[in-house]
């Protein structure tokens, strides 16, 4: 992944993230949906096969944008790690039971 | 967040994640589909080709026979985005000695016993007496995203979890929702109208066309999914399952340095690299 910081206005920020699609950019806006702080969080790829996703996020001021992605990404990886771990553990239980 | 295995064999898994969202849900899938590392065969020098089908052909059906790999590789490669530090060669000398026969998968032979098709009963091509197929096939690590044959998983989806709701004040026990129910959901015994098998119901709500009197409900629950991986047999369930969880991880972490990266350099120092005009 290869961040470009387009545009940094006073509570916005908008930038380019190289090499990644919707897998990433839509998980990110939705973790950014749940920060109180987070006014507006969005994305589009220009084009299917060749765009790179422009992501966009605006805060009220009560956090900076970039603080917000920060924890935003945290959570991401906090919830998969819980996620892996949470199914290896039901595989045991599940071959526990047979 | 909570998990529950419904079914597990060694092709397929089929999970309960309940606690989650389904932006989170999709991008699990769409890493199992197109993210998760597999080996298949890319490259083909062919030697000797006189059977019907054109060298082209059969490398293309060559390329999509599944190969079982070592699932030690997963973390050779994890976070990397050049793959191409791995590679191996199979073999094919295969001639029609007496009369026709069919090459088979199993006709492989592959330098690394760890790496070899998932079946050996997949038809490549059908020979006649005489005719001769001798090649020396380069199998790579690959993602799904450049090409389906690296795709680890043959089917890979889930669904909402089912509510059914059935308000018994105003059922009146005409057992039409039963009846016309395509995945026999419901069921009714004598004056009980039972829910026999929630988990197979599809939300395609033609019980609640058939009912007169609006008196059943069905709408899918967005915080729990049911999943459904089914593996080609190049890895197990749970290892594409676990791995695409470490690379959503890795994503997240590699996005989070890069960013604190960023806003560390001094303004105007990171960006503008190489920049297409």
């Amino acid at each position: 992944m290869k961040i470009r910081i387009i545009k940094r206005g006073k509570n916005d920020i908008e930038l380019e993230l190289e090499g990644e699609g919707h897998t990433f950019c839509n998980i990110l806006r939705r973790t950014l949906f749940e920060d109180e702080a987070v006014e507006y969080a969005g994305y589009t790829i220009d084009h299917p096969l060749i765009g790179i996703p422009r992501f966009y996020v605006r805060t009220n001021g009560s956090e900076s944008p970039e603080e917000a992605l920060i924890k935003a990404a945290e959570k991401i990886a906090e919830r998969s790690a819980e996620f892996r771990d949470e199914f290896l553990r039901a595989v045991k239980v599940h071959q526990g039971k047979s | 967040m909570k998990i529950e295995i419904l079914e597990l064999s060694d092709n397929h898994v089929r999970f309960i994640l309940k606690g989650s969202n389904p932006a989170f849900a999709n991008a699990l899938r769409r890493i199992m589909i197109s993210e998760v590392p597999t080996v298949a065969i890319d490259e083909i020098v062919f030697l000797d080709n006189t059977s019907i089908l054109y060298d082209e052909i059969l490398a293309h059906r060559l390329a999509l026979v599944p190969l079982k790999m070592d699932p030690s590789l997963l973390e050779l490669v994890r976070g990397e985005s050049d793959l191409s530090k791995f590679q191996i060669r199979l073999i094919l000398d295969v001639e029609a000695t007496d009369g026709p026969m069919i090459v088979c998968s199993g006709h492989l032979k592959s330098e690394d016993p760890k790496i070899r098709p998932v079946s050996d009963n997949i038809p490549l091509v059908k020979l006649i007496k005489g005719q001769k197929v001798t090649l020396e096939a380069f199998a790579r690590l690959g993602r799904g995203k450049e090409h389906a044959k690296w795709s680890p998983v043959s089917a890979c989806s889930y669904k909402y979890l089912p509510i059914i709701d059935i308000d018994a004040d105003l059922c009146d026990l005409c057992g039409r929702c039963a009846e016309y129910c395509p995945h026999n959901v419901l069921k009714l015994e004598g004056d009980k109208l039972t829910i026999v098998d929630p988990l197979s119901c599809t939300l395609c709500r033609y019980c609640e066309k058939v009912c007169e009197r609006e008196a059943i409900h069905v709408k899918g629950d967005d915080t729990a999914f049911i999943f459904y991986v089914e593996s080609t047999g190049a890895l197990s369930p749970i290892d594409i399952v676990s791995e695409a969880a470490n690379i959503l991880k890795l994503k997240a972490e590699d996005f989070l340095s890069k960013l604190k990266s960023h806003l560390s350099a001094p303004e105007g120092e990171v960006d503008e690299e190489d920049r297409p005009d």
